[in-house]
């Protein structure tokens, strides 16, 4: 029997284009804050987990520095992932099982501004047959997209639609990088980028941190009066090799969800790492979402994506509506890899 | 006096990759011509794999030919190209169904415009004048546009494949180094002083980590440019791509005074090596203002001390006592 | 609540280079090899973790991705730890903590380098000139430790001397040097002073797995399995003012943490050989004092007196350790697959009598980040 997990505790900078100072910094920003606002000490933390990518920040042990930011004095017990936070969520949660510890916090950061992410990013693909040709995300997202078009599983319209959606929502966030009310059928007079998408259908390059502190059973309880308890997490992989896969669709995604028991209950909101709006119409279609649940409410990545916080912020994201009584029950999502290769989820509910 | 710029560099290295039984045979295949692919039960797999995809067994390392034509299964047209694409000009990525094989290879569809492009039509391979054994050795185009080539043959087989990755960064010099910077620039070296536990910083990371407490201008202190050795090492260049170090030198960390922490990863040149000891009183020798270059300096690395100052120099007063500054070693 | 959990299979690579085979079928050698160990299959697989030192270093980003389908990880969890140099001990304390979570039942931990593809030394200097490299942040640390403690030159050049003859009897060791002395060493180049060329570690290949089981599987497995009764982990501050780089406190905080959760009240006597990580020879006595097992000043006599000898009374690095074979992502791993060799009684001629209890340690980034376990050939070993 899994012990009971909730999230007690949020904090995300905003999504900065960019933000001329270092990662650390906003680090450090998000654990005064979770700090502050719990009225725990950092010596009260048992276990901080923290996901970033050196790649991003172009410099090898980049995560080090990050370290300051997290607080490591006295030394604190402590790892970290070159992964997105929602997978440093995840190994949190595991370690919470062992019973010896009640506290733990969660950070996610990335600058993506110093780097050109159209060149970094196809260093994730195969070594010898992708990577040499610049493989990236946006032309397979666009690969992917004209797959959907081809399969009658979306139009142009519909990611269009999502983006308008997104950025209408955004307006009603604080931390939102791109927010605007625009109609589907200018953004369909935007000339293409990467056939199909166009690039309003792109997430922003962003730079940013969240952080979260989870407790375990009464360490909840105690810590909040809205602990958003975490029903289940998991995350499973795909193929890498795009010739393998219906490209279609997500079948890590179908297995993450019946290992998190999604379908047990009806899903309110659903935050999904959506980098690319072709993205959006893969997820819901594999999560089996309706019009009962209302998809990134936030805005989500596509308006503000701090790569290796990202997935967090959906965490963070969810459990603010339940914790404002908005939603009794959510699915947070975040994916790794080119053509959501990899893909996590996470459902948030509330109550004592 | 070359000013303030922003940090700007190419992370650059030239990978070797080992390419195996059968990823090198593959990669001997496109270098002379031919696409190989690997059987899998009754399937062809091209790209081909080491292993069965769903059994993860290991598969015959012995290739089949497949292509040149192919049809496309799904393609993007990219509009503006990176530096890492296969083509300056836009072009077509695609999914290519080889002919004789079951699974469609990811690869660069030279087409010219994109209403060229659409899901089914029939591309073929052409192989580039000059090939390395690599995956860029071949590129598609529209099957009517294929042109015959005759191509001679490799002589020995590819198992190294050179990958040049080269990553662009440039970012502004963060706030407080852009002060730091300048105060090098007019031969002052300042750190800042936290607000939250006195101790001073140099240079700063804008912040104390010790109290989590960010730092602003206010908190900007002068410290003195001559200070005590707190440790050191004599390092022999070790040679790796990039490095311009030849011969020895000594790396030193210095408690400058009025500073809580060493600066560190100092160059000393002047100083012959057996004199040079922890305790040892130094100063700066600073450059002629005209001749002062931060443009080392990063958001991360140091103090691009070499840039401002000439050399240290002994002051001659007596050393410090070097055991407390066993704590000042990083 | 936490239930045990053991090493159930154990895969090493060979770690010279390896310029016959791709990342993936390096990665693969090692997988099969523990899966064959443990009596399983890539199918009967729960979930995998991998790590490896930064990405750079091969030029593979997120390297868990490409290297899914190689490790027959396609509609699994895939996890990957980074923790510098320690990754190796992080990653196989992630496997452990999976399977004590009561979550997975069987984990594969898989962990490697290819420094042949790229250089270290390039990736550790930010891809800059003028890179100090590990060799030249330790070396003052290490100068500090021989001033401090009093230690005699010949004590680093003997640590040099004994791991590369205990490599000799380790068929995967990257370095096996013939008729090694006290002179080869001494007389090797100063690299970073009081380094000397032979005093530091090799840049290997190599990949290195280990099964992590529950018990159920473990006392079901058709091999021996080595009990993982503690594991611990701490991290500090690369610099701050007074920081005490000799004997960082994190390391002093995580031999606490682990010999309290272990039961082990005196290390020197209650376990019977470690696997430290030592990539230059002088960390052997720092790391023998500075993870408590010694009293300060101590534990460079304990190596002078020939204790950590493979026949000592405390054997340190009996397979050769990080000065023998250093695939870096890898490294750590290996010492805690190491110590469940001398445990399951599998370390062959490097075998320790009656090995019952084995630490395996890792550090890294600028000795800041600590990962310790502790196996033993019993769930719960008695201590007197």
């Amino acid at each position: 029997m899994a012990r009971d997990v909730a999230v007690v505790a949020v904090s995300q900078t905003p999504s900065y284009r960019l933000f001329n100072d270092s990662e650390a910094k906003l680090i450090m920003r998000c654990v005064n804050d979770l700090l502050t606002s719990t009225g725990l000490e950092r010596i009260d933390i048992e276990f901080t987990i923290a996901g970033s990518c050196d790649y991003l920040s172009g410099m090898p042990f980049a995560f080090v520095q990050n370290i300051d930011g997290v607080g490591a004095w006295p030394p604190v017990y402590e790892s970290h992932l070159e992964m997105d936070a929602a997978w440093a969520l995840s190994e949190a949660w595991l370690r919470l099982q062992l019973g010896d510890i009640d506290v733990a916090l969660v950070i996610g950061s990335g600058k993506s501004s110093p780097g050109q992410p159209r060149e970094v990013f196809p260093l994730q693909t195969d070594p010898y047959v992708m990577a040499p040709l610049g493989a990236d995300p946006v032309s397979l997202a666009g690969i992917q997209a004209q797959a959907l078009i081809d399969a009658g599983k979306a139009t142009e319209r519909d990611f269009a639609e999502v983006v308008a959606r997104s950025r209408r929502d955004a307006m009603g966030n604080p931390n939102a990088q791109v927010a605007k009310d625009v109609k589907v059928d200018d953004l369909l007079q935007a000339p293409y980028f990467s056939t199909p998408l166009r690039k309003h259908d792109l997430c922003p390059i962003s730079d940013g941190a969240a952080a979260i502190i989870v407790a375990a059973g009464d360490r909840a309880r105690q810590l909040t009066d809205t602990p958003v308890w975490i029903r289940g997490i998991d995350h499973r992989i795909d193929s890498h090799h795009p010739g393998l896969r219906d490209l279609t669709d997500s079948p890590s995604t179908h297995i993450a969800a019946d290992a998190v028991g999604l379908h047990d209950g009806p899903i309110d909101v659903a935050e999904l790492m959506v980098s690319y709006s072709s993205e959006e119409i893969v997820l819901r279609n594999a999560l089996g979402l309706d019009g009962g649940t209302r998809v990134n409410p936030s805005g989500g990545p596509l308006a503000g994506h701090p790569v290796m916080a990202t997935g967090l912020v959906r965490v963070i994201e969810v459990a603010q509506r339940i914790k404002a009584g908005e939603a009794s029950r959510g699915v947070a999502h975040a994916s790794s890899g080119p053509l959501l290769q990899q893909n996590l989820l996470c459902v948030l509910e509330g109550g004592k | 006096m070359p000013g303030i710029q922003d940090v700007s560099m190419t992370l650059e290295f030239p990978y070797q990759r080992t390419t195996g039984p059968v990823i090198g045979p593959f990669l001997t295949g496109l270098r002379d011509g031919k696409i190989l692919g690997s059987r899998c039960g009754d399937r062809v797999l091209c790209p081909p794999l080491e292993y069965d995809p769903d059994t993860s067994a290991p598969l015959d390392t012995d290739l089949v030919e497949v292509g040149p034509g192919g049809t496309v299964r799904s393609w993007t047209w990219v509009v503006e190209p990176t530096r890492k694409h296969p083509f300056d000009h836009p072009f077509a990525f695609a999914m290519i169904l080889l002919d004789g094989a079951d699974t469609p290879l990811l690869h660069a569809v030279d087409a010219g415009a994109s209403d060229a492009v659409s899901t089914g039509m029939r591309v073929a391979a052409q192989f580039r004048e000059e090939r390395t054994g690599a995956i860029t050795d071949v590129y598609f185009v529209p099957e009517g546009q294929a042109k015959a080539q005759d191509i001679t043959p490799g002589e020995e087989p590819v198992t190294i494949s050179e990958h040049l990755i080269g990553l662009h960064i440039s970012e502004p010099l963060y706030p407080h180094r852009v002060r730091f910077a300048q105060g090098l620039l007019d031969g002052r070296i300042l750190g800042q002083r936290s607000p939250a536990s006195g101790k001073v910083y140099v240079p700063s990371n804008g912040y104390d980590n010790m109290e989590r407490t960010e730092m602003t201008e206010a908190d900007d202190v002068e410290v003195a440019d001559r200070g005590a050795v707190s440790s050191f090492t004599i390092i022999t260049p070790v040679q790796y791509y990039g490095q311009k170090e030849t011969e020895p030198y000594i790396r030193a960390s210095i408690l400058l005074d009025g500073a809580d922490q060493p600066i560190i990863g100092v160059d000393v040149r002047d100083i012959p090596v057996d004199e040079f000891r922890v305790g040892m009183r130094v100063q700066a020798v600073w450059k002629q203002p005209d001749d002062r270059d931060v443009a080392e300096l990063g958001n991360r690395f140091g103090g691009a001390w070499e840039g401002v100052i000439d050399r240290w120099e002994p002051t001659g007063e007596p050393d410090m006592d070097p055991r407390p500054l066993q704590e000042f070693a990083f | 609540m936490a239930r045990p959990s053991a090493v159930v299979g154990i895969g090493q690579t060979d770690y010279r280079k390896r310029l016959d085979v791709t990342l993936d079928g390096l990665v693969r050698m090692a997988a099969i090899e523990a899966l064959d160990d443990a009596g399983m299959t890539f199918a009967d697989i729960d979930a995998i973790v991998i790590g490896k030192a930064p990405d750079a270093l091969e030029g593979v980003m997120m390297p868990e991705l490409s290297l899914a389908d190689a490790l027959g990880a396609v509609g699994k969890p895939i996890h990957r730890v980074h923790t510098a140099g320690s990754v190796g001990a992080s990653t196989a304390i992630t496997g452990a903590t999976m399977v004590e979570s009561g979550r997975y039942d069987r984990v594969l931990v898989v962990c490697y380098e290819k420094q042949s593809e790229g250089n270290a030394t390039w990736a550790l200097s930010g891809g800059r000139s003028g890179g100090q490299g590990a060799g030249g942040t330790f070396a003052p640390w290490i100068r500090s430790y021989i001033q401090r403690s009093g230690a005699p030159d010949h004590i680093g050049w003997q640590v040099a001397v004994k791991d590369r003859q205990n490599a000799m009897k380790n068929p995967h060791a990257h370095l096996h040097i013939e008729n090694i002395d006290i002179d080869t060493v001494k007389n090797s180049p100063m690299l970073w002073d009081p380094l000397h060329f032979l005093e530091s570690c090799p840049s290997s290949d190599g990949a290195a797995a280990v099964v992590i089981g529950s018990e159920d599987v473990a006392r079901n497995g058709p091999n021996r399995p080595a009990w993982i009764i503690a594991h611990a982990k701490r991290t500090e501050f690369s610099s701050f003012p007074g920081r005490d780089t000799v004997k960082p406190q994190a390391g002093v905080d995580c031999a606490e943490a682990l010999y309290k959760k272990a039961g082990i009240t005196d290390p020197l006597h209650q376990i019977d050989c470690a696997e430290l990580y030592v990539p230059f020879s002088w960390y052997e006595p720092m790391w023998l004092e500075g993870h408590l097992i010694t009293p300060e000043t101590e534990g460079w006599k304990l190596t002078d007196s020939g204790a950590t000898a493979l026949d000592g009374s405390f054997p340190v690095n009996p397979s050769g350790g990080v000065l023998s074979s250093n695939p870096i992502g890898a490294s750590g791993l290996i010492r805690c697959l190491e110590a469940a060799n001398q445990v399951r009684g599998t370390a062959g001629d490097y075998q320790v009598d009656n090995a019952r209890v084995a630490l395996g340690h890792a550090y890294g980034g600028a000795a800041q980040y600590f990962a310790m376990w502790i196996v033993a050939s019993e769930l719960s070993p008695q201590f007197n």
